[in-house]
């Protein structure tokens, strides 16, 4: 293929992981997903970009069974998801990383990333931390393991929890706005984790502002607008030849706000 | 066992008179303590190093001694000190009056010094003196603080008014507790008192609640 | 003019120190049940179904209208005579604190746990915890630091109780006091001195409790 632009889907050969149909979410009467379906391929890197309140974060809530949906169904491994009451089985398969990190601030780096292993699988104490040890190096915290939240910059919280959501070796990593609440100085850090492990193969959904990653590390972008799919493509089609005006009115506001 | 809940008709006069007792004793209390709780408050913020220490002195002391100590304490030393004969209405009064006080002065205090600094900083920057900006600024912006404060005291006060009982006061408990010796129908009568303390009181908890979420107040 | 005679505290001392002891004892029993009992009422008014809910709001704000004083009374007195059993005045006592007392010990515990962000709930579910597990593990521990500066108030509470529980004859400090107050006729002497007692007992809880927040409260603020 020669044209980027109209490059095909890296992923669409692959079997998908997680399918939206039609999905339905309100908040009493306002209406945060109306009717949104999309597909997210094994190994893909999936951005969902758009205005805030366009329903992105809703998206990924409910992709985790946070919260419950009012219509469609969203299919896990080929298995509709269940309601929120009954999903800790589903959930331990996915990794979710929090725009407030929400690490647990009483305990250390080091029994924030192996709680998940601890309590949920019954892993053995030695075990849950010698893997909760391999993880914190691995995003760059190997030093930090007897820290607690309150002693680490945002940049390194947000890796924590990286690890943390790492350690249930999930299928698939959902990263709702993971550097909108950090400093400037400490996002490429954040990035830079994320980008590995989009290179090692894992499946991510990637809620996110930070345009340069979506483009360079996303394989496929999904344009939210009020609570729909206003279009979606291979990253260099969508930034360089955007087929909706409601995409190019997006982009002209990020230019006039950085 | 049989019951007979007639009694509580029958004397109906002195479960009345002692209601009547327990709102009188908690008014006037809190009548003492609200400007008694100011002055406190106001010694507590001396610049005068001994005179904020007996301020914060009185406080602590009275927020940490049981106040049925301090009924006891009012009722035996106080005519022993005085050299006169007091009612122990009066003993009891003064004895709520001084530990509330002390629960009042801390309610100010709290109001007063959760207003940011930069509160008192903008009003003298506009040319106010201190206490202008005390009662211009501050003041207003404490009383959502205090106000649910004051409630809950005066709903802990009208509680803390059955331990003059033990005075023989006449209040609602002490009332009640006449009567069960007289008529020994002490579950009737008990349990009458227990319901006419929930009948006042639930409702002015739930106002410290309304107030509360009113003014905003996260414990 | 005043004259001080402190000998028959002096002479009492032993019969004043088990006072002490059973007022210690009393309060010790009581904050460890009113504590059990506070955290169930208190998980159970945030995480419970809503009749429990409503129980459970009920028996809170009742235990808030009612004097301890009527609530020692009516436990010794009337509710023995309602199932037709005899209850010793200490037991009597235990049993209408812990109530009380409990009731406040929940509304701290609830508290505590709405201040903890929903967003830690979520993350403890997104690893695939239960609800269940997420209590335990992640809000409660959190919501148990936040708890500790109003907890010193349920500590000197209980203390300030027990002495009520003098009124049903538990031989407890107040009750000792009163017995020497009376039998040596020197009540200045002797309530002054309990006074004093009382506040050595309570003061230091506030300031030691202080203290241990602060080199905790990091750990419970997410």
């Amino acid at each position: 293929m020669t044209d980027p632009v109209n490059a095909a889907r890296v992923g669409a050969d692959r079997p998908p992981v997680i399918v939206y149909e039609d999905v339905v979410k309100r908040y009493g009467g306002f209406v945060a997903l109306n009717g949104v379906s999309a597909q997210v391929h094994q190994g893909e890197v999936v951005c969902l970009i758009g205005p805030s309140g366009s329903g992105k974060s809703t998206l990924l809530r409910c992709t985790n069974a946070l919260e419950p949906i009012e219509g469609g169904r969203i299919v896990f491994e080929g298995g509709t998801l269940p309601t929120p009451a009954l999903a800790a089985p589903v959930r331990r398969r996915m990794g979710m990383v929090f725009q407030n990190f929400e690490l647990f601030p009483h305990k250390t780096a080091l029994e924030n990333v192996a709680i998940g292993p601890r309590t949920v699988l019954g892993t053995d104490k030695a075990v849950a931390e010698e893997k909760a040890r391999a993880l914190l190096a691995k995003v760059g915290l190997g030093d930090k393991a007897a820290s607690y939240p309150s002693e680490l910059s945002g940049g390194q919280q947000q890796r924590v929890a990286i690890a943390r959501a790492l350690a249930m070796e999930p299928e698939v990593m959902l990263f709702d706005e993971p550097t909108s609440a950090l400093d400037p100085e400490t996002v490429g850090e954040v990035l830079n984790v994320m980008k590995r492990l989009a290179e090692e193969g894992m499946t991510m959904i990637v809620v996110t502002h930070e345009m340069t990653f979506a483009r360079r590390v996303g394989n496929w972008v999904v344009v939210f607008d009020k609570g729909r799919v206003v279009e979606e493509g291979v990253p260099r089609q969508v930034f360089e030849a955007p087929r909706e005006q409601r995409t190019r009115d997006f982009f002209s506001h990020l230019a006039w706000n950085g | 066992m049989t019951y007979d809940w007639s009694v509580l008709w029958q004397y109906r006069g002195a479960f009345l008179s002692g209601v009547g007792t327990t709102i009188l004793l908690s008014v006037l209390t809190m009548a003492i303590a609200l400007p008694g709780g100011v002055l406190i408050m106001l010694l507590r913020r001396s610049q005068v190093a001994p005179v904020a220490f007996l301020g914060t002195a009185y406080v602590e002391f009275f927020r940490n001694v049981p106040a049925i100590l301090l009924v006891y304490w009012t009722f035996y030393v106080l005519p022993i000190v005085a050299a006169v004969d007091i009612p122990p209405f009066t003993t009891g009064l003064l004895a709520l009056a001084l530990s509330v006080t002390a629960y009042n002065a801390e309610a100010f205090r709290a109001g007063v010094s959760s207003i940011r600094q930069g509160q008192w900083n903008a009003g003298l920057a506009l040319g106010m003196t201190r206490s202008q900006t005390f009662l211009k600024i501050i003041l207003p912006q404490a009383v959502s603080r205090v106000v649910p404060a004051i409630a809950n005291n005066w709903v802990s006060l009208f509680k803390n008014t059955s331990l003059v009982s033990v005075i023989a006061v006449g209040d609602l408990a002490y009332n009640a507790m006449q009567v069960r010796s007289q008529t020994y129908r002490i579950l009737e009568v008990l349990t009458a008192l227990a319901v006419i303390y929930w009948a006042l009181g639930f409702p002015q908890a739930k106002f410290v609640d309304w107030l509360q979420k009113r003014y905003g107040v996260k414990e | 003019m005043l004259e001080f005679d402190f000998s028959p505290l002096v002479e009492s001392w032993r019969f004043l120190a088990l006072g002490l002891s059973v007022t210690l004892g009393l309060a010790a029993a009581v904050i460890v049940s009113a504590s059990l009992l506070g955290v169930l009422v208190g998980v159970g008014r945030v995480y419970g179904p809503r009749w429990l809910r409503v129980l459970l709001t009920f028996y809170v704000d009742s235990m808030r209208a009612v004097p301890v004083l009527v609530v020692l009374v009516w436990t010794f007195f009337a509710f023995p005579l309602a199932v037709g059993i005899t209850l010793p005045p200490l037991i009597a006592a235990f049993v209408a604190l812990t109530f009380h007392v409990g009731s406040y010990v929940s509304e701290i515990v609830r508290g505590g746990i709405e201040s903890v962000r929903t967003g830690q709930m979520r993350a403890a579910l997104a690893l695939g915890m239960t609800t269940g597990q997420a209590i335990r593990q992640v809000v409660l521990p959190q919501a148990a630091i936040r708890m500790l500066p109003p907890y010193a108030t349920i500590v000197t509470m209980t203390i300030k109780e027990t002495a009520v529980s003098a009124v049903i004859a538990v031989p407890e400090f107040m009750r000792s006091s009163e017995v020497v107050s009376s039998q040596s006729l020197r009540p200045l002497e002797v309530y002054t001195v309990a006074l004093v007692v009382y506040f050595l007992l309570m003061f230091p809880v506030a300031r030691g409790v202080d203290r241990i927040y602060r080199r905790l409260a990091h750990l419970g603020r997410s």
